[in-house]
């Protein structure tokens, strides 16, 4: 046998190596497929169109979202949510008397696949309504061609407040707190907390969300007039897995709260290496430490910190049973993005049963500026930009595990910030 | 003094934790030629293993558990040696650098059946749980299991490729395979057991490094692109390079973070571009034929 000596073109290939090794994240794991109603991404034939429904019994909708690499856990149960909405709404006789069907898709967190894929389910699929997905760049792209053949959007877990442009857009709804809300509600409960003059370091994923969500808190603590002085930022790239220098960073500034816009295991591992540094002994972190990230924490829990949450069903009284049977159906409980996209789903098909017709055009109209009854309550969406009337949640660490979910949730009572305290007048998003 | 110390501890942890990483990146680039950027998947298979075989609460449990996993994604690389590298050897670069990227993908689907989506913990395993002060400056004592474990991959690295037949073997592989196999020495069988270090030490390192991370789907992305830089710099097939290499960025890493934090992710590509433009076969790699 022989071994390749080196040739000149080696550089050449090790360029290939780097860039096919950035490109991991953006790269394959083809669409998936679902059921009814679920079912992939088809390659029948027919002409692009906008508003014809699926013919037959039945109707597509679609989603394609995150569903590989670091941010998976959010994708995947958030397409659970919607997946349940769908069933539960074929369950009941379907929507004006169809089938639901539902298109799913991994995209990547790449814009240009996302994109791709949600052009296919409209044009090849016949999907009337598109959800998704996590990231909002991938949203800014999937907004561009749902646009374009005039479908309505329901975005459920990527919260940019530029995806909504002021309500320019008609199709665009958004049915989770965008990125000035969340960090003014985390606002509001911290300035109840805070007394006297304060040190603060924020540590964010190095990307628009990340710079979008701490502006929107130093913003909202120059409103509220908190005394503080800033004494570090650091914003690491998305997914790291060595932030030691970074976290060092932090540690050496010793300021008496963090605010930390990651999520998910970035949160996670920002905990754990936090806590190892002995951060927690001195600093409180504000975080979005949701169920999904408390239950991974375990014992390295930090008490006394602070976290945010798009929808903790544990706090949320008005969810009923529908935490113990999406847990019965996917083996645990529904995370904030399973409730937000089941949410939207049902918004979709109210609007649909309002209109009595699948016509986007029609679906969209008669969803601005309605009151849609859902497992959260009722829902106001708004006119002006499409924004959902909804809350956002704060409340501190508990010590102890909560006895019903054997995890360290937050201490009661769970701080709900009003729509109307948080929300930003309508165009500022533009 | 008390920044020295920070920045230092920052330093070593960061160049250790990236050396552990890319040690068996290097050493299967130095003997076979191939770049394999399934090395990712080895490192995340080592990580999540070691939190299947311990738990959450790792004790004393998890020193067993480390060689567990180096040796079971060891075999695992000797698998995927067997059956579909063995195949490549003749091809081009880019051929096999696609063979192994299929590689990646397919480890990264296969391990969301096997480990799901959501991030799993390993708390870090006695004596290493608490923190050490030195001239003002607290970090985490596993830091130092780090470096030491570190330290201890890199010597033994080197002793293995200078000091014993295995080693000399595996550097005339690379030199004179013909010659090598004319003395009567299996190559099928060395390519096979260096493959398999390879991935063993990928795997030892997921394992180590696992109670300081959150273990994810994701990580054998983020971290191929981290242990490519490292042995690109240092030169690709040096195991000396590799720990320079480790070192630089970790300083870049550190310093960057201190002195411009909006700039800190970028600075380490600017180093890579910059070696690369004075030296582009790496600090200690050697120069193509």
């Amino acid at each position: 046998m022989t071994v390749p000596t080196l040739k000149p073109r080696l550089l050449a290939a090790t360029a290939v190596t780097a860039a096919l090794a950035l490109a991991v994240t953006a790269c394959s794991s083809s669409a998936k497929s679902t059921s009814p109603g679920t079912t992939s991404p088809s390659a029948s034939s027919g002409s692009p169109s906008s508003s014809a429904p699926s013919s037959g019994g039945s109707v597509t909708v679609g989603d394609s979202t995150t569903l590989s690499g670091a941010i998976a856990q959010l994708g995947q149960t958030g397409l659970d949510g919607v997946k349940m909405a769908i069933a539960d709404l074929n369950a009941k006789g379907g929507v004006l008397g169809k089938t639901v069907k539902l298109v799913s898709a991994d995209d990547n967190i790449t814009p240009a696949t996302g994109a791709t894929e949600v052009r296919t389910m409209i044009t090849q699929d016949h999907a009337i309504a598109m959800f998704g997905p996590v990231s909002s760049a991938v949203a800014a792209a999937q907004e561009q061609v749902t646009n374009q053949y005039s479908i309505p959007m329901f975005f459920y877990t990527s919260n940019d407040m530029g995806l909504m442009r002021g309500g320019a857009n008609k199709y665009a709804f958004q049915f989770v707190p965008n990125t000035t809300m969340e960090p003014s509600a985390v606002a509001d409960y911290f300035v109840k907390q805070a007394h006297g003059p304060i040190t603060i370091a924020t540590f964010a994923p190095d990307y628009s969300f990340g710079h979008d969500t701490v502006s929107g808190f130093i913003a909202a603590l120059q409103r509220l007039h908190v005394n503080y002085r800033l004494v570090a930022q650091e914003f690491p790239p998305l997914s790291a897995t060595n932030i030691t220098s970074y976290l060092t960073a932090i540690v050496d500034s010793h300021p008496d709260y963090v605010f930390n816009a990651q999520f998910g295991s970035d949160l996670v591992n920002f905990t754990k290496q936090a806590s190892s540094f002995g951060l927690f002994q001195k600093t409180k972190v504000i975080a979005m430490y949701d169920y999904n990230v408390l239950a991974a924490l375990g014992s390295t829990t930090p008490a006394g910190s602070i976290g945010f949450d798009r929808a903790p069903f544990w706090a949320m009284p008005e969810l009923g049973n529908f935490p113990q049977t999406f847990k019965a159906k996917y083996g645990d409980y529904p995370s904030e993005w399973a409730i937000m996209g089941y949410t939207a789903v049902q918004g979709w098909a109210w609007a649909v049963e309002k209109a009595n017709s699948f016509s986007p055009s029609a679906v969209a109209s008669a969803l601005a500026g309605a009151t849609v009854p859902t497992i959260r309550g009722n829902l106001t969406i708004q006119a002006c930009d499409h924004q959902a009337e909804i809350p956002e949640y704060v409340g501190t660490i508990a010590a102890q595990p909560d006895p019903r979910y054997g995890v360290r949730l937050w201490n009661q009572p769970v701080f709900s910030a009003p729509f109307s305290d948080i929300n930003p007048p309508c165009g500022a998003s533009s | 003094m008390h920044a020295f110390v920070v920045d230092l501890v920052s330093t070593l942890s960061t160049a250790g934790y990236l050396f552990i990483v890319s040690a068996g990146l290097t050493l299967v680039f130095g003997a076979m030629r191939v770049i394999n950027l399934a090395h990712g998947s080895f490192y995340m298979y080592g990580a999540f293993l070691v939190t299947t075989l311990v738990g959450a609460s790792s004790g004393a449990r998890f020193w067993w558990a480390v060689p567990a996993c180096a040796v079971a994604i060891g075999a695992v690389g000797a698998v995927v040696e067997l059956g579909v590298m063995r195949r490549l050897y003749r091809s081009e670069h880019l051929t096999q650098l696609l063979a192994t990227f299929g590689l990646l993908l397919i480890f990264a689907d296969l391990a969301l059946r096997l480990w799901g989506t959501g991030a799993r913990t390993v708390s870090s395993p006695s004596p290493f749980q608490g923190r050490i002060t030195i001239a003002g400056a607290t970090f985490p004592s596993y830091d130092i299991a780090i470096t030491v474990v570190a330290v201890l991959v890199g010597v033994g690295l080197w002793a293995m490729l200078t000091r014993t037949v295995v080693g000399w073997r595996i550097r005339a592989v690379v030199s004179d395979p013909e010659a090598l196999a004319a003395t009567g020495t299996n190559t099928h069988l060395l390519l096979t057991v260096v493959f398999a270090l390879g991935a063993g030490l990928a795997g030892l390192a997921g394992a180590i490094v696992a109670p300081q991370t959150s273990i994810a789907p994701g990580i054998d992305q983020a971290i191929i692109v981290s242990a490519f830089i490292v042995t690109v710099i240092g030169g690709l097939g040096s195991i000396a390079g590799t720990a320079l290499g480790a070192v630089l960025i970790g300083v870049a890493q550190t310093l960057g973070t201190r002195y411009a934090p909006n700039w800190a992710s970028t600075v380490i590509y600017v180093v890579l571009i910059a070696v690369l433009a004075v030296r582009p076969w790496g600090l200690l790699g050697a120069a193509e034929r």
